[in-house]
């Protein structure tokens, strides 16, 4: 096989988990981009999404519940579904709590849903995870396979950010920066801060877990492992600031680069260091990642593509 | 003149060039582990014993004609979401002929079936021990030579019964590994005629196990099997046990085997009363010691868990791209099979040019490894060999192996 093509399979699933990650920055940008809730557990509703897929789409096993053979759109919604509804039950709980103290409860969230997953082996076959998951596209012949789910992961970020970037500049937008910049002005201006807050985190759980759903089947398998913190919830977090938290542009090119980086750094340590200094660079790209993300706070405060304000100057000069 | 030098100059160059193609070639073979994440430590000897196996080869004349065997080590987190990434990294930009690893079950599961079985590259695993691997529509892609938990299961349940036990009770450590050893030594004991008295998984890291052990002693056990960490939650189970006198009798698989068992509970109390198994080599085997000494010749410890099994996983991958004398993906797989088994010259670690020398005269060639005799059954698995540990009379653990 060919050196180029080889590159052209390799960008191709950069650009598929990158897509995947875009979706999971996306679903934070609404709950902490322009609500300003600090949700610290993405990782669980992630991985809710990621199982509830993949059990209604694989086919029977004795391992785990299943056996349904669902389409995978229908795997997909249901992941968006069950990740919101839990969504719902958690905002409705902990929703009132200011910003670090909603961090500490979603950090307990998700381990708890990490656990019950990781327990209840009837339906989700324990710690040893769910296998032989539908990939879409896989009958095809390479590269129309691969091809084909990537251009169905990043259609969905196009539709998502088409729908989000709609949401942010219509009055609902306006009100969840409102509450994010001055909660006290959005209650006294007659709003249903609550409400408005449970909106945003209940749409953005519901996100993640389609960017569950996906992942799941891009890795045909689903495991406890994938709801690892490092990976799931903290880099979406470096993603979403680096990009620029409130932009849904900055959203989408954030992940794309900091998963370019995580991944394909690893290329230039294998081939260049012995493989004693090879295992040790692996720690490094931790380490990388946190670099980088001094740089861009310390050059671009507000993220590669800050926020940007919504023009109200017309209507200004017309009350003037 | 001039002409005439130049000419013999640039054919000379030419033929340099030629020949220079022809053997300083690279042969690039993925090495993908769990470097980071939850078995780091682990993977350090592993890592070692396959690159060990590569200095052998390039050492004693290389692979086909001379080239050298280069191994791309990327990182699968034990994550499968990594793992994917990782063979990605290999398969399409590192241009692999075939793959060691990965190292976690979750991290190979995600990787042989979104990118290698589709690539129609073969991977070797050399610590990847789950049922689940074997039940894969793989095409003949995918191989092990860490024996499935299946085996070590089965193991104990046949030695449980050619023990005696007629009835016992089952606790389980809810991980991947306990809890899938727990599942078929369950369903073999029963095979088997045995009689589960009760059985039980637990959370490890718990301070006292005293009431999931009253309930399974209710039952009239003979012995308890426990499948569990020893410092996650075993010793505290054989604490607790013996304390309030609920069972005197133990089995277990190797994630109890450990020194600190006999130091914590005392080998008098234990001798006579506790049988484990473990994944073993034959540490008495001609192959094993090759291994060995060359391993300790490297600063490694060879007990290391899966070390001997990394050794075999890259030398095994390298008498099949000889054997198939090219590096061609696709006749891996086939190769693979032929100079892993018999019939063939037996081929011990260390000994590449001997190997080398039989398959360029046409021979067949069947290696014997540091961790077994790695013959492959129609899933690409190794039925591998167990070993059982009984407290000796010195209070240590004296092993023997299981035949």
């Amino acid at each position: 096989m060919d050196q180029a093509y080889g590159i052209f399979l390799y960008i191709i699933s950069l650009l598929t988990m990158g897509g995947i990650y875009a979706i999971l920055a996306l679903g934070l940008n609404i709950q902490f981009g322009f609500t300003g809730l600090f949700n610290a557990g993405i990782a669980g509703f992630f991985v809710v999404g990621a199982y509830v897929s993949a059990i209604l789409t694989t086919a029977p096993s004795a391992r785990h519940l299943g056996g349904y053979e669902l389409p995978v759109v229908v795997g997909l919604v249901a992941a968006m579904v069950v990740s919101g509804a839990i969504g719902w039950i958690v905002g409705r709980v902990c929703i009132r709590l200011r910003a670090d103290y909603l961090a500490i409860a979603t950090i307990g969230i998700a381990e708890i849903l990490r656990l019950i997953l990781k327990n209840e082996t009837w339906a989700t076959n324990g710690a040893r995870g769910v296998s032989m998951v539908p990939k879409p596209f896989e009958t095809l012949p390479e590269p129309w396979n691969q091809l084909g789910l990537m251009a169905l992961v990043l259609s969905i970020v196009a539709v998502l950010y088409f729908l989000l970037e709609r949401a942010r500049t219509a009055p609902w937008g306006r009100v969840m920066s409102a509450i994010r910049e001055n909660e006290p002005a959005a209650r006294a201006a007659g709003k249903n801060v609550e409400a408005f807050r449970i909106q945003a985190f209940v749409t953005g759980c519901a996100v993640m877990g389609l960017a569950g759903g996906l992942t799941a089947h891009y890795l045909k398998f689903i495991d406890p492992n994938a709801a690892e913190p490092v990976t799931a919830t903290f880099l979406v977090f470096v993603m979403l600031i680096i990009g620029g938290s409130g932009n849904n542009k900055g959203a989408i090119l954030g992940a794309m680069l900091i998963w370019t980086v995580w991944s394909a750094t690893e290329l230039v340590t294998s081939r260049i260091l012995p493989d004693d200094w090879a295992i040790r660079s692996a720690y490094m790209r931790v380490f990388l990642i946190g670099l980088v993300l001094q740089i861009v706070l310390q050059r671009f405060p507000g993220g590669i593509l800050p926020e940007r304000r919504l023009r109200v100057a017309k209507d200004k000069k017309r009350y003037n | 003149m001039m002409k005439s030098f130049l000419r013999a100059t640039v054919a000379a160059s030419l033929v340099t060039a030629g020949a220079a193609g022809a053997w300083a070639g690279e042969i690039k073979v993925g090495s993908v582990a769990g470097v980071t994440g939850p078995i780091a430590e682990l993977v350090v000897p592993i890592v070692a014993g396959r690159n060990l196996a590569v200095k052998h080869v390039n050492e004693q004349g290389g692979l086909l004609d001379g080239d050298t065997m280069k191994m791309a080590l990327v990182d699968s987190q034990c994550d499968p979401k990594a793992g994917v990434d990782a063979g990605n990294k290999v398969v399409n930009v590192e241009q692999v002929v075939a793959i060691v690893g990965a190292s976690c079950s979750g991290a190979t599961n995600g990787m042989v079936q979104s990118v290698t079985i589709p690539a129609g590259v073969v991977a070797l695993s050399d610590s990847a021990t789950a049922p689940s691997i074997s039940e894969l529509k793989d095409n003949d892609l995918v191989f092990r030579v860490a024996p499935s938990d299946a085996y070590q299961g089965a193991a104990l349940a046949k030695l449980a019964i050619d023990a005696g036990f007629k009835t016992l009770a089952v606790t389980y450590s809810n991980d991947d590994y306990n809890a899938g050893i727990a599942e078929v030594f369950a369903k073999t004991y029963q095979e088997l005629g045995g009689t589960l008295a009760g059985n039980q998984m637990h959370e490890p890291n718990k301070a006292s196990y005293r009431s999931e052990l009253a309930t399974l002693a209710r039952g009239g056990a003979e012995a308890l099997a426990i499948f569990a960490y020893y410092g996650g939650s075993g010793i505290t189970i054989i604490r607790n046990s013996l304390e309030n006198d609920l069972f005197g009798k133990f089995m277990a698989a190797d994630g109890m085997f450990d020194a600190s068992v006999l130091e914590q509970i005392g080998a008098d109390t234990l001798r006579g009363n506790i049988f484990i198994t473990q994944s073993a080599s034959d540490y008495g085997d001609s192959s094993y010691k090759a291994f060995a000494d060359a391993f300790t010749a490297a600063g490694y410890d060879p007990v290391s868990p899966y070390a001997a099994h990394g050794y075999d996983a890259a030398f095994l991958i390298a008498l099949a791209i000889e054997k198939a004398g090219a590096a061609d993906r696709g006749k891996i797989s086939a190769a693979l099979r032929a100079v892993a088994g018999p019939p063939g010259t037996v081929i011990r670690p260390g000994e590449w040019a001997k190997a080398k020398a039989v398959l360029a005269g046409g021979g067949d060639v069947n290696y014997e490894g540091a961790s077994g005799n790695v013959d492959f059954d129609s899933n690409g698995d190794v039925s591998g060999i167990y070993s059982v540990n009984t407290v000796g009379d010195d209070g240590k653990w004296s092993t023997k192996l299981i035949e």
